[in-house]
């Protein structure tokens, strides 16, 4: 138990990682604000880039970094059009819950 | 609320098991041959610390490529290189990797920061910053305030940002903090602060059924992932738990063959972007025409539809009447 404790190796980076981006799954499942919903996202997309440096770090391949470099890039992205869309949704009918939105018209 | 909790203490209660759950198999280290003790004793030359009581300071360990399929049959590979450890005089290890036959490969000095030869600091370090980014994560998906949700969302993100410091990813952590922790934050703030209307529920309501087997689903997800990283074993322990050694890079190509080799430090912003710019040089253009596309679509999609002078949508409403 000791070692577990202070030997700190690859597992517990990946398995922080799974618990992270596990806590992401949870959010985006139970939660029915759309801007939770989307920081839960950004919350897996980190966690999969944790698990990619670990992994870089692991094999010595330095690729990886590049990799996680875009999936920020992409997240980034990703965030600037979700945040528009909650935007415009809440123009047309002042709420963001999932739960009301069945419609795509106003 | 309190059901969220209970699932958040049982993620973490697992991940502990897992985690303690890795196997270690590896074989124990031992005295090593002739010509190999002879090899690492000139490269070292006199660092090693002296021989005492019969016990030498160099032990070895085999490594082998890892197994892979050739024709369908496992081929578990001949024996490429002896990883050697070899203890300093000065309470430093060295980790010196010799072919068979006596031939100096590398040579890396272990960090104390990896599986090991871990200090309890960098394992309190460790724990400190997944407490945070864990505390921060659950701070998110349970609070009704959404601000507060955001707060707690920049406190992950910095702690994520200290583990890929860990990682010797310093180049992505400082991108990390920039871009999430600073950019992408201020921007949720700014919605947050535009919408600013309160919820009444925020978990969505289902049935017991529902529940129960959602739950249980998670919990499924929960142990097989926590099951399946808890048991990963770098392909090359001693290796993979010294400090990474620096990358070697091509840094000029001519014609498609590489004409000048660098050799930079791991993680550092000189060896990302000679990768970025090399390997990865059509996923960086592609990612920027994908940025310009966010941009104009943002834009569009969050420009309101009608206004009262919006002159060519009034004038086509009036054709098409």
């Amino acid at each position: 138990m000791s070692n577990l404790l202070w030997n700190i190796g690859y597992p517990h980076f990946l398995v922080l990682a799974a618990v992270l981006f596990l806590i992401g799954v949870v959010g985006v499942l139970v939660r029915r604000n759309a801007l939770i919903i989307l920081m839960s996202v950004e919350l897996m997309l980190n966690a999969a880039n944790v698990t990619l440096l670990a992994f870089s770090r692991m094999w010595g391949d330095i690729s990886a970094h590049t990799f996680a470099l875009i999936v920020i890039a992409v997240a980034a992205a990703e965030a600037s059009v979700g945040l528009a869309i909650v935007v415009a949704v809440f123009r047309g009918r002042h709420n963001v819950e999932v739960d009301r939105l069945n419609t795509l018209r106003h | 609320m309190s059901r969220i909790l209970i699932v958040m203490v049982a993620v973490l209660g697992i991940g502990a098991l897992g985690a303690s759950a890795r196997a270690d198999d590896a074989p124990p280290p031992a005295a090593c041959p002739r010509e190999i003790e002879l090899g690492v004793r000139n490269a070292l030359g006199p660092m090693v610390a002296a021989t005492t009581a019969g016990q030498t300071p160099i032990t070895c360990r085999v490594s082998r490529p890892p197994t892979h399929l050739e024709n369908g049959v496992a081929n578990a590979g001949a024996v490429e290189s002896v990883i050697a450890q070899a203890q300093l005089s000065d309470g430093r290890t060295a980790v010196v990797e010799v072919a068979p036959t006596g031939k100096v490969l590398s040579v890396h000095y272990a960090h104390s920061d990896l599986s090991g030869s871990s200090t309890k600091a960098m394992a309190l370090v460790f724990w400190i910053f997944a407490l945070v980014s864990v505390g921060g994560a659950v701070f998110v998906i349970t609070r009704k305030n959404l601000i507060a949700a955001v707060m707690g969302m920049v406190g992950s993100f910095l702690g994520i940002a200290a583990i890929y410091m860990m990682l010797y990813a310093q180049f992505l952590a400082v991108v990390q903090m920039l871009v999430y922790a600073g950019a992408i934050m201020v921007l949720f703030v700014f919605v947050v602060m535009i919408l600013n209307r309160p919820e009444d529920e925020p978990v969505a309501p289902t049935g017991r059924i529902g529940q129960g087997l959602g739950g249980a689903a998670i919990l499924y997800l929960v142990v097989r992932l926590i099951w399946l990283l808890g048991r990963v074993e770098p392909p090359n322990a001693e290796l993979a738990a010294a400090a990474p050694p620096p990358v070697d890079q091509c840094i000029e190509w001519q014609n498609h063959a590489c004409v000048q080799m660098g050799s930079y430090d791991w993680g550092s912003v000189r060896s990302v972007g000679t990768d970025l710019f090399g390997a990865g040089l059509f996923p960086f253009e592609a990612i920027s025409i994908l940025l310009l596309l966010a941009v104009v679509g943002a834009i569009a999609i969050a420009r309101p539809l009608h206004t009262e002078d919006d002159a060519p949508a009034k004038t086509r409403a009036e054709g098409a009447a």
